[in-house]
């Protein structure tokens, strides 16, 4: 077992490295500019109304009306990629705040483990909602992500519901064997 | 003979580093890692005489000795990693000092652990399962340090991306091979166990070659406080989960 955590342990490491030297490498070969610019692009986020207006269901309903399957099958698709984009950009701009957040907390000789932790943990949460968002977008399309945020509230209702009962009965029956 | 070539190269190769090192003048900016080179070149000949006129009776404790000085030294070259490259990022350097730290308690504890459970095992332990739990606590802590360095953009010099470079590869080659070399006889892993820093020495002798400045950190920010910084961070953020939320709610 410590023998195999050895090993892991090693690849880690030599894996680590080989992406260091790799990003050197593409930074000193200025291949990675690209990716960088844009980056660098996202620094102010949607306006509020584009992202009420790619997430509505209400153009839908307005094409959905016109009983023409082409144009609802090319609006699904062109809303996908609008999606898509927004969540791409929402990515970039979280990568780039915390970039910007490292290189000025870097100095600071008065840095909080804590409030880093904090900062590190609300990075990664949010790279997992990205993540997630734009599964659900290719799986669902943008239009019925709302359908799914319902689906789940009642789901996480319909649980604590069962959670609540159940407590219930465990409170129950104690009061039954304490009164025995 | 793959073993003697193996031997002959790392040797010379040890002279030509630290005779670049010398006509550079890295030797005064990275002492540490020098004296180390110094030593791994030293050691050969010690060993050599060990096997030759002493086999039976010096050889094993020679060898050992020297390998685990080998470490020890080069538990100060990552030291010296960390300082040099942290020197002008105090916020950095206090960062990794804890998760040094907190990597270090982890692994007394589980040491400790483990000789509560088996107050023999000490005893029962050879030295190459000792030299590779070693290792694994120093591939651990040079994985956190490189995270660290990745996650805070610190910027390298060719210099010492080299030596941290080398000697990573080095520290986890040796950890693999170590889990894999056999007590006895020579195989795969026995060979790529002692061209594992023959791997680094080439590395080292690419990025040490001449001296190259690190780039200095700009100073424009030194003046603004941690809690400005990592309020405006967190504001941001927030902005940003309050957008994916109304995305998912409308």
């Amino acid at each position: 077992m410590i023998e195999f955590a050895s090993a892991i342990a090693g690849a880690v490491l030599l894996l680590l490295l080989t992406a260091v030297a790799l990003k050197g490498w593409l930074a000193s070969r200025q291949l990675g500019p690209g990716l960088a610019a844009s980056e660098e692009d996202a620094t102010e986020p949607c306006p509020e109304e584009f992202v009420n207006r790619v997430f509505s269901r209400a153009d839908w309903q307005f094409v959905h009306g016109l009983e023409a399957g082409g144009i609802e099958r090319l609006f699904e698709q062109e809303r996908k990629k609008v999606a898509l984009v927004w969540v791409r950009h929402t990515f970039a701009m979280v990568r780039k705040v915390m970039r910007e957040h490292a290189r000025a907390a870097r100095q600071s000789k008065n840095l909080k483990i804590s409030t880093e932790i904090n900062i590190f943990g609300q990075f990664l949460m949010l790279m997992g909602v990205c993540g997630i968002l734009s599964a659900a977008i290719q799986v669902a399309g943008p239009l019925w992500l709302g359908g799914l945020a319902h689906f789940a509230q009642r789901l996480s209702q319909r649980v604590s519901k069962l959670q609540e009962t159940f407590q219930a009965g465990v409170l129950a029956n104690a009061g039954e064997a304490g009164s025995a | 003979m793959l073993s003697q070539t193996i031997w002959w190269s790392s040797n010379a190769l040890e002279v030509c580093l630290l005779a670049r090192g010398a006509s550079s003048r890295l030797i005064f900016r990275y002492p540490v890692f020098y004296t180390y080179l110094l030593f791994v070149l030293l050691q050969s000949p010690i060993r050599l005489v060990a096997y030759r006129w002493h086999k039976e009776t010096w050889y094993g404790p020679v060898y050992w000795t020297t390998e685990f000085l080998g470490l020890a030294i080069g538990c100060l070259v990552v030291f010296e990693i960390y300082r040099a490259a942290l020197a002008a990022y105090p916020g950095t350097a206090k960062m990794a000092r804890n998760v040094l730290l907190f990597l270090f308690v982890l692994a007394l504890a589980k040491c400790g652990a483990a000789l509560w459970s088996d107050p023999h095992l000490l005893g029962e332990t050879t030295p190459l399962q000792m030299e590779r739990a070693l290792r694994t606590v120093q591939a651990i802590s040079i994985v956190a340090l490189v995270t660290l360095f990745a996650s805070y953009s610190i910027p390298f010099g060719r210099n010492l991306r080299g030596i941290l470079l080398g000697y990573g590869l080095f520290i986890g080659e040796r950890v693999i091979c170590l889990t894999f070399v056999p007590v006895a006889g020579k195989d795969f892993w026995f060979y790529a166990y002692s061209a594992s820093y023959l791997v680094a020495l080439s590395m080292w002798l690419k990025h040490l070659w001449s001296y190259q400045a690190i780039p200095e950190a700009e100073s424009a920010q030194l003046e603004r406080e941690y809690q400005m910084i990592a309020t405006a961070t967190q504001r941001r953020l927030q902005e940003v989960r309050g957008q994916l939320r109304k995305a998912v709610r409308s």
